[in-house]
Protein backbone atom coordinates (compact mmCIF):
# COMPACT_ATOMS: atom_id res chain seq x y z
CA UNK A 1 0.00 0.00 0.00
CA UNK A 2 2.46 2.02 0.81
CA UNK A 3 6.24 2.11 -0.34
CA UNK A 4 8.96 5.06 -0.09
CA UNK A 5 12.46 5.05 -1.49
CA UNK A 6 15.32 6.59 -0.46
CA UNK A 7 13.74 9.76 1.24
CA UNK A 8 15.73 12.27 2.06
CA UNK A 9 14.49 15.78 3.26
CA UNK A 10 17.21 18.32 4.01
CA UNK A 11 16.96 21.54 5.58
CA UNK A 12 18.53 24.72 4.83
CA UNK A 13 18.88 27.03 7.63
CA UNK A 14 21.49 29.98 8.08
CA UNK A 15 23.65 27.52 10.99
CA UNK A 16 24.15 25.20 7.76
CA UNK A 17 21.89 22.05 6.41
CA UNK A 18 20.71 19.87 8.58
CA UNK A 19 19.50 16.24 7.00
CA UNK A 20 16.35 15.90 9.01
CA UNK A 21 15.98 12.07 7.53
CA UNK A 22 18.59 10.43 4.50
CA UNK A 23 18.00 7.35 2.61
CA UNK A 24 14.73 6.22 3.68
CA UNK A 25 13.26 2.79 2.69
CA UNK A 26 9.40 1.50 3.48
CA UNK A 27 7.14 -0.99 2.65
CA UNK A 28 4.15 -0.85 4.77
CA UNK A 29 1.30 -3.27 3.22
CA UNK A 30 -2.41 -2.55 3.42
CA UNK A 31 -4.49 -3.07 6.60
CA UNK A 32 -1.14 -3.12 8.29
CA UNK A 33 -0.38 -0.82 11.91
CA UNK A 34 3.20 0.39 11.23
CA UNK A 35 4.74 2.41 14.35
CA UNK A 36 8.21 4.07 13.98
CA UNK A 37 9.44 5.06 17.18
CA UNK A 38 12.36 7.17 17.69
CA UNK A 39 13.83 9.57 20.29
CA UNK A 40 13.18 13.41 19.84
CA UNK A 41 15.16 15.33 17.08
CA UNK A 42 14.86 11.85 15.27
CA UNK A 43 12.99 12.91 12.24
CA UNK A 44 9.73 11.33 13.26
CA UNK A 45 7.76 14.30 12.26
CA UNK A 46 9.36 15.27 8.92
CA UNK A 47 9.06 11.25 7.82
CA UNK A 48 5.36 11.21 8.28
CA UNK A 49 4.73 14.99 7.24
CA UNK A 50 6.52 13.95 3.70
CA UNK A 51 4.68 10.89 3.43
CA UNK A 52 1.69 13.67 2.71
CA UNK A 53 4.03 16.13 1.15
CA UNK A 54 3.12 18.45 3.86
CA UNK A 55 7.08 18.51 3.77
CA UNK A 56 8.35 18.69 0.19
CA UNK A 57 11.07 16.16 -0.01
CA UNK A 58 14.65 17.11 -1.17
CA UNK A 59 15.10 13.57 -2.70
CA UNK A 60 13.23 10.67 -3.28
CA UNK A 61 9.60 8.69 -3.70
CA UNK A 62 6.53 8.29 -2.02
CA UNK A 63 3.98 5.66 -3.60
CA UNK A 64 1.06 5.36 -1.68
CA UNK A 65 -1.78 2.75 -3.62
CA UNK A 66 -0.02 3.05 -6.61
CA UNK A 67 0.34 6.68 -6.84
CA UNK A 68 3.81 8.30 -7.14
CA UNK A 69 2.97 11.73 -5.12
CA UNK A 70 5.83 13.75 -5.64
CA UNK A 71 5.45 14.19 -9.02
CA UNK A 72 1.98 14.98 -8.85
CA UNK A 73 0.35 18.27 -9.80
CA UNK A 74 -0.94 20.89 -6.78
CA UNK A 75 -4.36 19.79 -8.11
CA UNK A 76 -4.11 16.04 -8.12
CA UNK A 77 -2.16 16.19 -4.78
CA UNK A 78 -5.32 17.46 -3.29
CA UNK A 79 -7.02 14.77 -4.87
CA UNK A 80 -4.79 12.27 -3.39
CA UNK A 81 -4.40 13.59 0.30
CA UNK A 82 -8.08 13.22 0.16
CA UNK A 83 -7.47 9.65 0.63
CA UNK A 84 -4.13 9.78 3.42
CA UNK A 85 -5.60 10.98 6.23
CA UNK A 86 -3.90 12.45 9.34
CA UNK A 87 -4.21 13.13 12.91
CA UNK A 88 -2.20 15.21 14.96
CA UNK A 89 -0.61 15.46 18.22
CA UNK A 90 -2.44 18.98 19.17
CA UNK A 91 -5.30 18.03 17.35
CA UNK A 92 -6.04 20.63 15.11
CA UNK A 93 -9.82 21.21 15.27
CA UNK A 94 -11.33 24.38 13.86
CA UNK A 95 -11.97 26.27 17.04
CA UNK A 96 -14.80 27.84 15.47
CA UNK A 97 -16.91 24.85 14.95
CA UNK A 98 -18.75 22.28 16.63
CA UNK A 99 -17.57 18.48 16.57
CA UNK A 100 -20.40 18.64 13.36
CA UNK A 101 -18.86 21.21 11.91
CA UNK A 102 -15.77 19.72 12.32
CA UNK A 103 -16.58 16.42 11.20
CA UNK A 104 -18.05 17.89 8.49
CA UNK A 105 -14.70 19.49 6.99
CA UNK A 106 -13.10 17.71 5.07
CA UNK A 107 -16.29 16.93 3.03
CA UNK A 108 -17.44 20.16 2.20
CA UNK A 109 -13.91 20.23 0.83
CA UNK A 110 -13.92 17.14 -1.30
CA UNK A 111 -17.54 18.66 -2.39
CA UNK A 112 -20.13 16.00 -0.87
CA UNK A 113 -23.71 17.13 -1.22
CA UNK A 114 -25.45 18.76 2.13
CA UNK A 115 -27.49 15.92 2.24
CA UNK A 116 -25.31 13.38 2.51
CA UNK A 117 -22.48 15.14 4.30
CA UNK A 118 -25.00 15.04 7.14
CA UNK A 119 -25.97 11.37 7.30
CA UNK A 120 -22.01 10.87 6.65
CA UNK A 121 -21.31 12.96 9.75
CA UNK A 122 -23.74 11.65 11.96
CA UNK A 123 -22.27 7.87 11.68
CA UNK A 124 -18.97 9.25 11.86
CA UNK A 125 -19.58 10.86 15.04
CA UNK A 126 -21.20 7.09 16.42
CA UNK A 127 -18.31 5.46 14.87
CA UNK A 128 -15.93 7.07 17.25
CA UNK A 129 -18.82 7.52 20.01
CA UNK A 130 -19.56 11.40 20.38
CA UNK A 131 -23.13 11.81 19.74
CA UNK A 132 -23.83 13.55 22.92
CA UNK A 133 -21.14 15.97 22.16
CA UNK A 134 -22.14 16.30 18.45
CA UNK A 135 -22.96 20.37 19.17
CA UNK A 136 -19.96 21.10 21.52
CA UNK A 137 -17.31 23.03 20.46
CA UNK A 138 -13.54 21.49 20.90
CA UNK A 139 -12.43 24.16 23.83
CA UNK A 140 -15.82 22.33 25.39
CA UNK A 141 -14.40 18.72 25.36
CA UNK A 142 -11.43 16.47 26.86
CA UNK A 143 -8.15 15.41 24.89
CA UNK A 144 -9.16 12.10 24.29
CA UNK A 145 -12.77 13.23 22.97
CA UNK A 146 -10.70 16.31 20.98
CA UNK A 147 -8.60 13.21 19.19
CA UNK A 148 -11.88 11.04 18.81
CA UNK A 149 -13.22 14.08 16.51
CA UNK A 150 -9.51 14.18 14.72
CA UNK A 151 -10.83 10.93 13.88
CA UNK A 152 -13.67 11.03 12.79
CA UNK A 153 -12.71 13.98 10.80
CA UNK A 154 -9.77 11.63 9.33
CA UNK A 155 -11.87 9.00 8.43
CA UNK A 156 -14.57 11.59 6.55
CA UNK A 157 -13.51 10.75 3.22
CA UNK A 158 -12.81 7.27 3.24
CA UNK A 159 -9.05 7.09 3.82
CA UNK A 160 -6.78 3.85 2.93
CA UNK A 161 -3.99 5.39 4.42
CA UNK A 162 -4.38 7.04 7.59
CA UNK A 163 -1.27 8.87 9.52
CA UNK A 164 -0.78 9.55 12.97
CA UNK A 165 1.38 12.08 14.51
CA UNK A 166 1.68 11.80 17.85
CA UNK A 167 -1.85 11.61 17.95
CA UNK A 168 -1.74 10.37 21.71
CA UNK A 169 1.27 11.97 23.08
CA UNK A 170 -0.34 15.09 25.00
CA UNK A 171 -3.20 12.14 26.25
CA UNK A 172 -3.18 11.04 29.82
CA UNK A 173 -2.58 6.61 29.76
CA UNK A 174 -6.28 6.33 30.04
CA UNK A 175 -7.39 7.75 27.16
CA UNK A 176 -4.29 6.93 25.40
CA UNK A 177 -5.22 3.13 25.61
CA UNK A 178 -9.34 4.58 24.51
CA UNK A 179 -7.61 6.20 21.42
CA UNK A 180 -5.37 2.96 20.52
CA UNK A 181 -8.79 0.89 21.09
CA UNK A 182 -10.45 2.84 18.51
CA UNK A 183 -7.49 3.15 15.78
CA UNK A 184 -7.31 -0.76 16.33
CA UNK A 185 -10.83 -1.11 15.51
CA UNK A 186 -11.56 1.09 12.50
CA UNK A 187 -8.24 -0.75 10.98
CA UNK A 188 -10.23 -4.54 12.03
CA UNK A 189 -13.24 -2.76 10.52
CA UNK A 190 -11.87 -0.39 7.39
CA UNK A 191 -9.26 -2.52 6.87
CA UNK A 192 -7.06 0.57 6.78
CA UNK A 193 -3.48 1.20 6.93
CA UNK A 194 -2.06 3.10 9.44
CA UNK A 195 1.37 4.37 9.56
CA UNK A 196 1.70 5.77 13.63
CA UNK A 197 4.63 7.91 14.78
CA UNK A 198 5.54 7.48 18.45
CA UNK A 199 8.33 7.96 21.02
CA UNK A 200 6.52 5.85 23.54
CA UNK A 201 7.38 1.88 23.25
CA UNK A 202 3.94 1.53 25.00
CA UNK A 203 2.22 2.80 22.18
CA UNK A 204 4.30 0.06 19.79
CA UNK A 205 3.68 -2.72 21.70
CA UNK A 206 -0.53 -2.12 22.29
CA UNK A 207 -1.39 -1.77 18.83
CA UNK A 208 1.84 -1.98 15.99
CA UNK A 209 2.10 -5.08 14.38
CA UNK A 210 5.65 -3.84 12.68
CA UNK A 211 7.67 -1.35 14.11
CA UNK A 212 10.59 0.47 12.59
CA UNK A 213 13.36 2.52 15.02
CA UNK A 214 14.48 5.69 13.65
CA UNK A 215 17.68 7.42 14.47
CA UNK A 216 19.35 10.37 13.45
CA UNK A 217 17.25 10.67 10.33
CA UNK A 218 17.96 6.44 9.52
CA UNK A 219 15.90 3.75 10.24
CA UNK A 220 18.50 1.61 12.09
CA UNK A 221 16.11 -1.33 12.80
CA UNK A 222 12.92 -2.84 11.95
CA UNK A 223 10.64 -5.83 12.03
CA UNK A 224 7.67 -6.99 13.87
CA UNK A 225 6.41 -5.66 16.89
CA UNK A 226 7.44 -9.70 18.17
CA UNK A 227 10.72 -9.70 16.75
CA UNK A 228 12.01 -6.32 18.49
CA UNK A 229 10.68 -6.93 22.00
CA UNK A 230 12.18 -10.47 21.74
CA UNK A 231 15.60 -9.93 19.69
CA UNK A 232 16.22 -6.53 19.81
CA UNK A 233 19.84 -5.29 18.16
CA UNK A 234 20.80 -2.10 18.59
CA UNK A 235 20.58 -0.06 21.95
CA UNK A 236 18.38 2.38 21.58
CA UNK A 237 16.03 -0.51 20.70
CA UNK A 238 16.54 -2.41 23.78
CA UNK A 239 16.49 0.93 25.47
CA UNK A 240 12.98 1.69 24.18
CA UNK A 241 12.04 -1.55 25.27
CA UNK A 242 12.81 -1.52 28.39
CA UNK A 243 10.98 1.67 29.22
CA UNK A 244 8.00 -1.00 28.80
CA UNK A 245 9.14 -4.45 29.68
CA UNK A 246 11.00 -4.27 33.38
CA UNK A 247 14.18 -5.83 32.86
CA UNK A 248 15.66 -4.95 35.89
CA UNK A 249 16.28 -7.11 39.13
CA UNK A 250 13.81 -5.84 41.66
CA UNK A 251 16.14 -4.47 45.02
CA UNK A 252 14.55 -7.72 46.74
CA UNK A 253 16.27 -10.34 44.20
CA UNK A 254 19.81 -8.04 44.09
CA UNK A 255 19.81 -8.24 47.56
CA UNK A 256 19.57 -11.81 47.64
CA UNK A 257 21.90 -12.14 44.71
CA UNK A 258 24.65 -10.02 46.66
CA UNK A 259 24.40 -12.43 49.78
CA UNK A 260 27.41 -14.22 49.74
CA UNK A 261 25.21 -17.42 51.38
CA UNK A 262 23.70 -18.08 48.75
CA UNK A 263 25.45 -21.00 46.95
CA UNK A 264 27.06 -21.26 44.24
CA UNK A 265 25.05 -21.84 40.83
CA UNK A 266 24.30 -19.79 37.75
CA UNK A 267 22.24 -16.80 37.12
CA UNK A 268 20.12 -17.02 34.11
CA UNK A 269 17.35 -14.55 32.05
CA UNK A 270 15.45 -16.39 29.96
CA UNK A 271 13.12 -14.62 27.70
CA UNK A 272 10.28 -16.34 26.01
CA UNK A 273 7.64 -16.07 23.71
CA UNK A 274 4.87 -17.64 22.74
CA UNK A 275 3.71 -20.80 23.24
CA UNK A 276 6.58 -21.97 25.64
CA UNK A 277 5.12 -20.30 28.71
CA UNK A 278 2.46 -22.80 28.20
CA UNK A 279 5.22 -25.94 28.83
CA UNK A 280 6.50 -26.34 32.27
CA UNK A 281 10.01 -26.02 31.23
CA UNK A 282 11.34 -25.65 34.42
CA UNK A 283 10.08 -28.46 36.21
CA UNK A 284 10.94 -30.47 33.22
CA UNK A 285 14.74 -29.19 33.88
CA UNK A 286 14.63 -30.10 37.72
CA UNK A 287 13.94 -33.80 36.70
CA UNK A 288 16.18 -33.82 33.54
CA UNK A 289 19.14 -32.22 34.61
CA UNK A 290 18.99 -33.06 38.22
CA UNK A 291 19.72 -29.55 39.63
CA UNK A 292 17.79 -27.30 42.00
CA UNK A 293 16.25 -24.25 40.23
CA UNK A 294 14.66 -21.07 42.21
CA UNK A 295 12.70 -18.41 40.27
CA UNK A 296 13.94 -15.59 41.81
CA UNK A 297 11.37 -13.04 39.51
CA UNK A 298 9.32 -13.44 36.52
CA UNK A 299 7.06 -11.19 33.93
CA UNK A 300 4.78 -12.02 31.92
CA UNK A 301 3.46 -9.43 29.55
CA UNK A 302 1.26 -9.38 25.90
CA UNK A 303 1.99 -8.37 23.10
CA UNK A 304 -0.64 -8.50 20.21
CA UNK A 305 -1.94 -11.36 22.38
CA UNK A 306 1.27 -13.19 22.58
CA UNK A 307 2.61 -13.75 25.74
CA UNK A 308 5.95 -12.57 26.52
CA UNK A 309 7.63 -12.95 29.29
CA UNK A 310 11.24 -12.96 31.63
CA UNK A 311 12.38 -15.41 34.20
CA UNK A 312 15.37 -14.53 36.57
CA UNK A 313 16.13 -18.32 37.70
CA UNK A 314 19.28 -19.24 39.63
CA UNK A 315 20.23 -22.81 38.68
CA UNK A 316 22.06 -24.89 40.99
CA UNK A 317 24.04 -28.41 40.39
CA UNK A 318 26.86 -29.72 38.60
CA UNK A 319 28.96 -27.92 36.45
CA UNK A 320 28.13 -29.91 33.23
CA UNK A 321 24.35 -30.17 34.13
CA UNK A 322 24.27 -26.35 34.15
CA UNK A 323 25.97 -25.63 30.88
CA UNK A 324 23.59 -28.70 29.34
CA UNK A 325 20.57 -26.69 30.93
CA UNK A 326 21.25 -23.71 29.28
CA UNK A 327 21.80 -25.82 25.69
CA UNK A 328 18.37 -27.38 26.62
CA UNK A 329 16.66 -24.19 27.09
CA UNK A 330 18.17 -22.36 24.08
CA UNK A 331 17.19 -25.61 22.26
CA UNK A 332 13.39 -24.95 23.23
CA UNK A 333 13.91 -21.46 21.39
CA UNK A 334 14.32 -19.35 24.73
CA UNK A 335 16.80 -16.53 24.71
CA UNK A 336 19.23 -16.86 27.61
CA UNK A 337 21.32 -15.02 29.35
CA UNK A 338 23.60 -15.87 31.96
CA UNK A 339 23.78 -12.72 34.44
CA UNK A 340 26.29 -14.05 36.44
CA UNK A 341 28.35 -17.46 36.86
CA UNK A 342 29.73 -17.06 33.25
CA UNK A 343 32.75 -19.75 34.03
CA UNK A 344 30.32 -22.07 33.82
CA UNK A 345 29.71 -22.09 30.14
CA UNK B 1 -30.63 70.93 36.56
CA UNK B 2 -33.26 71.67 34.14
CA UNK B 3 -31.48 75.05 33.20
CA UNK B 4 -28.29 73.39 32.33
CA UNK B 5 -30.34 71.00 30.30
CA UNK B 6 -31.94 73.65 28.31
CA UNK B 7 -28.44 75.13 27.43
CA UNK B 8 -27.26 71.94 26.79
CA UNK B 9 -29.87 71.15 24.55
CA UNK B 10 -30.61 74.72 22.97
CA UNK B 11 -28.56 73.20 19.62
CA UNK B 12 -30.60 69.83 19.59
CA UNK B 13 -31.28 70.12 15.85
CA UNK B 14 -27.60 70.99 14.82
CA UNK B 15 -26.46 68.76 16.68
CA UNK B 16 -28.75 65.61 15.62
CA UNK B 17 -27.74 66.59 12.21
CA UNK B 18 -23.92 66.53 12.90
CA UNK B 19 -24.66 63.22 14.27
CA UNK B 20 -26.40 61.90 11.16
CA UNK B 21 -23.16 63.09 8.92
CA UNK B 22 -20.88 61.76 11.23
CA UNK B 23 -22.35 58.71 11.11
CA UNK B 24 -22.57 58.46 7.72
CA UNK B 25 -18.90 59.39 6.87
CA UNK B 26 -17.56 56.70 9.76
CA UNK B 27 -20.20 53.97 8.32
CA UNK B 28 -19.78 54.29 4.38
CA UNK B 29 -15.93 54.72 4.95
CA UNK B 30 -15.98 51.97 6.89
CA UNK B 31 -18.19 49.38 4.51
CA UNK B 32 -15.05 50.30 2.20
CA UNK B 33 -12.38 49.28 4.97
CA UNK B 34 -14.08 46.17 4.80
CA UNK B 35 -14.91 45.33 1.88
CA UNK B 36 -11.03 46.49 0.52
CA UNK B 37 -9.20 46.35 3.75
CA UNK B 38 -10.10 42.64 4.83
CA UNK B 39 -9.07 41.25 0.91
CA UNK B 40 -5.93 43.43 1.21
CA UNK B 41 -5.15 41.50 5.14
CA UNK B 42 -6.05 38.12 3.42
CA UNK B 43 -4.07 38.03 0.20
CA UNK B 44 -1.26 40.35 2.22
CA UNK B 45 -1.22 37.36 4.80
CA UNK B 46 -1.55 34.10 2.22
CA UNK B 47 1.49 35.50 0.00
CA UNK B 48 4.40 35.45 2.91
CA UNK B 49 6.75 32.86 2.84
CA UNK B 50 5.85 29.92 4.06
CA UNK B 51 2.05 30.02 3.99
CA UNK B 52 -0.82 28.80 1.68
CA UNK B 53 -0.14 30.79 -1.30
CA UNK B 54 3.53 32.33 -1.16
CA UNK B 55 4.18 35.05 -4.09
CA UNK B 56 6.53 37.35 -2.69
CA UNK B 57 6.45 39.91 -5.37
CA UNK B 58 2.45 40.54 -4.28
CA UNK B 59 3.07 40.31 -0.94
CA UNK B 60 5.80 42.84 -0.83
CA UNK B 61 3.61 45.10 -2.84
CA UNK B 62 0.57 44.88 -0.56
CA UNK B 63 2.88 45.02 2.12
CA UNK B 64 4.31 48.39 0.90
CA UNK B 65 0.60 49.41 0.07
CA UNK B 66 -0.49 48.88 3.77
CA UNK B 67 3.08 50.60 5.36
CA UNK B 68 2.89 53.45 3.42
CA UNK B 69 -0.43 53.72 4.17
CA UNK B 70 -0.32 53.89 7.29
CA UNK B 71 2.32 56.17 7.68
CA UNK B 72 1.18 59.23 6.07
CA UNK B 73 -0.61 61.46 9.04
CA UNK B 74 -4.21 61.38 8.00
CA UNK B 75 -3.93 65.61 8.22
CA UNK B 76 -1.90 65.45 5.05
CA UNK B 77 -3.70 62.64 3.41
CA UNK B 78 -6.72 64.93 3.99
CA UNK B 79 -5.37 67.33 1.57
CA UNK B 80 -3.43 65.37 -0.57
CA UNK B 81 -5.99 63.56 -1.96
CA UNK B 82 -8.07 66.13 -2.89
CA UNK B 83 -7.74 66.22 -6.95
CA UNK B 84 -8.28 62.41 -6.19
CA UNK B 85 -11.81 62.89 -4.13
CA UNK B 86 -12.82 65.69 -7.04
CA UNK B 87 -12.02 63.34 -9.45
CA UNK B 88 -14.66 60.91 -8.18
CA UNK B 89 -17.02 62.41 -6.34
CA UNK B 90 -17.07 66.12 -8.15
CA UNK B 91 -16.40 67.87 -5.32
CA UNK B 92 -14.04 68.04 -2.40
CA UNK B 93 -16.51 69.59 -0.08
CA UNK B 94 -19.50 67.59 1.86
CA UNK B 95 -19.44 64.51 3.76
CA UNK B 96 -19.17 62.68 0.83
CA UNK B 97 -15.96 63.82 -0.33
CA UNK B 98 -14.86 63.28 3.64
CA UNK B 99 -15.25 59.74 3.00
CA UNK B 100 -12.86 59.44 0.24
CA UNK B 101 -9.89 60.03 2.40
CA UNK B 102 -11.16 58.05 5.65
CA UNK B 103 -11.91 55.13 3.26
CA UNK B 104 -8.17 55.55 1.82
CA UNK B 105 -6.53 56.31 5.46
CA UNK B 106 -8.74 53.09 7.40
CA UNK B 107 -8.18 50.89 4.28
CA UNK B 108 -4.37 49.73 4.86
CA UNK B 109 -5.35 50.15 8.51
CA UNK B 110 -7.67 47.17 8.08
CA UNK B 111 -5.61 45.64 5.96
CA UNK B 112 -2.87 45.38 8.68
CA UNK B 113 -5.20 44.00 11.31
CA UNK B 114 -6.67 41.06 9.21
CA UNK B 115 -3.08 40.54 8.64
CA UNK B 116 -2.20 40.38 11.98
CA UNK B 117 -5.47 38.37 12.98
CA UNK B 118 -4.78 35.95 10.09
CA UNK B 119 -1.27 35.30 11.52
CA UNK B 120 -2.41 34.66 15.12
CA UNK B 121 -4.28 31.40 13.87
CA UNK B 122 -2.44 28.15 15.14
CA UNK B 123 -0.08 26.83 12.14
CA UNK B 124 -1.46 23.52 12.77
CA UNK B 125 -4.81 23.76 11.73
CA UNK B 126 -4.31 25.41 8.50
CA UNK B 127 -1.59 22.29 7.87
CA UNK B 128 -4.40 19.89 9.15
CA UNK B 129 -6.55 21.46 6.15
CA UNK B 130 -3.75 21.20 3.44
CA UNK B 131 -3.27 17.48 4.54
CA UNK B 132 -7.11 17.06 3.61
CA UNK B 133 -6.55 18.50 0.25
CA UNK B 134 -8.15 21.97 1.23
CA UNK B 135 -7.32 24.72 -1.31
CA UNK B 136 -6.47 28.15 -0.33
CA UNK B 137 -9.47 29.39 -1.64
CA UNK B 138 -11.45 26.74 0.60
CA UNK B 139 -8.58 27.49 3.20
CA UNK B 140 -9.55 31.14 2.90
CA UNK B 141 -12.68 31.22 3.82
CA UNK B 142 -13.83 28.00 5.34
CA UNK B 143 -10.31 28.35 7.69
CA UNK B 144 -8.69 31.67 8.17
CA UNK B 145 -11.62 33.97 8.16
CA UNK B 146 -13.99 31.85 10.53
CA UNK B 147 -11.17 31.04 12.74
CA UNK B 148 -10.03 34.93 13.29
CA UNK B 149 -13.53 36.26 13.27
CA UNK B 150 -13.42 37.14 16.62
CA UNK B 151 -10.53 39.03 16.20
CA UNK B 152 -11.32 40.92 12.56
CA UNK B 153 -14.46 41.90 14.38
CA UNK B 154 -12.70 43.93 17.45
CA UNK B 155 -10.62 44.95 14.51
CA UNK B 156 -13.24 46.47 12.85
CA UNK B 157 -14.07 47.48 15.91
CA UNK B 158 -10.96 49.35 16.54
CA UNK B 159 -11.59 50.83 12.83
CA UNK B 160 -14.52 52.27 13.17
CA UNK B 161 -13.67 54.22 16.95
CA UNK B 162 -10.20 55.63 14.66
CA UNK B 163 -12.91 56.86 11.95
CA UNK B 164 -14.84 58.49 14.43
CA UNK B 165 -12.37 60.16 15.63
CA UNK B 166 -10.79 60.61 12.31
CA UNK B 167 -14.07 62.24 10.48
CA UNK B 168 -14.08 65.00 13.04
CA UNK B 169 -10.78 66.43 11.61
CA UNK B 170 -12.30 65.62 8.04
CA UNK B 171 -15.14 67.43 9.09
CA UNK B 172 -12.88 70.42 10.28
CA UNK B 173 -12.22 70.85 6.58
CA UNK B 174 -15.23 70.75 4.80
CA UNK B 175 -16.50 67.98 5.70
CA UNK B 176 -19.77 68.13 8.31
CA UNK B 177 -20.13 66.21 11.34
CA UNK B 178 -19.57 66.58 14.67
CA UNK B 179 -16.20 67.77 14.83
CA UNK B 180 -17.06 70.39 12.23
CA UNK B 181 -19.86 71.54 14.82
CA UNK B 182 -17.23 71.75 17.95
CA UNK B 183 -15.01 73.58 15.49
CA UNK B 184 -17.22 76.26 14.21
CA UNK B 185 -19.58 76.46 17.16
CA UNK B 186 -17.66 75.45 20.29
CA UNK B 187 -14.37 76.73 19.55
CA UNK B 188 -14.08 79.25 16.83
CA UNK B 189 -17.57 81.22 18.84
CA UNK B 190 -16.89 80.46 21.97
CA UNK B 191 -20.13 78.82 22.49
CA UNK B 192 -18.46 75.99 25.76
CA UNK B 193 -22.23 74.27 25.81
CA UNK B 194 -22.32 72.97 22.30
CA UNK B 195 -18.04 71.86 22.30
CA UNK B 196 -19.34 70.19 25.58
CA UNK B 197 -22.23 68.40 24.17
CA UNK B 198 -20.40 67.52 21.35
CA UNK B 199 -17.93 65.58 22.74
CA UNK B 200 -20.33 63.98 24.89
CA UNK B 201 -22.29 62.63 22.10
CA UNK B 202 -19.09 61.44 20.96
CA UNK B 203 -17.83 59.47 23.71
CA UNK B 204 -21.06 57.77 24.15
CA UNK B 205 -20.79 56.76 20.37
CA UNK B 206 -17.48 55.38 20.77
CA UNK B 207 -18.61 53.51 23.92
CA UNK B 208 -21.17 52.28 22.12
CA UNK B 209 -19.35 50.98 18.76
CA UNK B 210 -16.80 49.33 21.77
CA UNK B 211 -19.89 47.63 23.32
CA UNK B 212 -21.65 46.39 20.51
CA UNK B 213 -17.94 44.79 19.13
CA UNK B 214 -17.38 43.41 22.01
CA UNK B 215 -20.46 41.20 22.53
CA UNK B 216 -20.34 40.05 18.63
CA UNK B 217 -16.94 39.03 18.76
CA UNK B 218 -17.77 37.30 22.10
CA UNK B 219 -20.58 35.63 20.43
CA UNK B 220 -18.56 34.57 17.89
CA UNK B 221 -15.65 33.32 19.63
CA UNK B 222 -15.93 29.57 20.83
CA UNK B 223 -11.69 28.97 21.67
CA UNK B 224 -13.19 28.64 25.49
N1 LIG C 1 11.46 23.43 9.44
C1 LIG C 1 12.67 23.00 9.85
N2 LIG C 1 13.79 23.71 9.56
C2 LIG C 1 15.00 23.29 9.96
N3 LIG C 1 15.22 22.16 10.66
C3 LIG C 1 14.16 21.40 10.98
C4 LIG C 1 12.83 21.78 10.60
N4 LIG C 1 11.98 20.84 11.06
C5 LIG C 1 12.73 19.91 11.70
N5 LIG C 1 14.04 20.25 11.65
C6 LIG C 1 15.16 19.48 12.22
O1 LIG C 1 15.08 18.16 11.73
C7 LIG C 1 15.38 17.23 12.74
C8 LIG C 1 14.23 16.26 12.90
O2 LIG C 1 13.09 16.94 13.42
P1 LIG C 1 11.71 16.22 13.67
O3 LIG C 1 10.74 17.26 14.07
O4 LIG C 1 11.36 15.40 12.49
O5 LIG C 1 12.04 15.29 14.90
P2 LIG C 1 11.08 14.34 15.74
O6 LIG C 1 11.65 12.98 15.65
O7 LIG C 1 9.68 14.52 15.31
O8 LIG C 1 11.28 14.89 17.21
P3 LIG C 1 10.21 15.09 18.38
O9 LIG C 1 10.01 13.75 19.01
O10 LIG C 1 10.90 16.03 19.31
O11 LIG C 1 8.96 15.66 17.80
C9 LIG C 1 15.68 18.04 13.99
O12 LIG C 1 17.07 18.15 14.11
C10 LIG C 1 15.05 19.37 13.71
O13 LIG C 1 15.76 20.39 14.35
MG1 LIG D 1 7.84 15.33 16.25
Amino acid sequence: MISVKNLTKRYNSSQGDIEAISGINLKVAAGEIFGIIGPSGAGKSTLIRTLNLLEKPTKGEIIIDNTELTSLSAALLRKERQKIAMIFQHFNLLSSRTVRGNVSFPLEIAGIAKKERKQRVKRLIELVGLSDRADHYPAQLSGGQKQRVGIARALANDPQVLLSDEATSSLDPESTKSILKLLSRIRDELNLTIILITHEMEVIKEVCDRVAVIEAGKIIEEGTVLEIFSKPKKPLTKKFIKSVIDFELPPRVAEYLSDSQHKPGILLRVSFLGENTHQPLISYLVKKFDIDANILYGNIDEIQRVPFGTLVIDLEGKKEKLSASIQFLQEQGLQVEVLEGESIT
Amino acid sequence: MNQLLNFLFRYNQLILEGLQETMYMVGLSLLFAVLLGVPLGVITTITREDNIFPNKAINNLLNGVINIGRSIPFIILLVAVIPFTRMIVGTSIGTTAAVVPLALAAIPFMGRIVDNALLEIDQGVIESAEAMGATPWQIVYKVLLPEALPAIILGITLTAISLVSYSAMAGAVGGGGLGDIAIRYGYQRFKLGIMIETIIILVVVVQLIQWAGNKLANSFDHRN
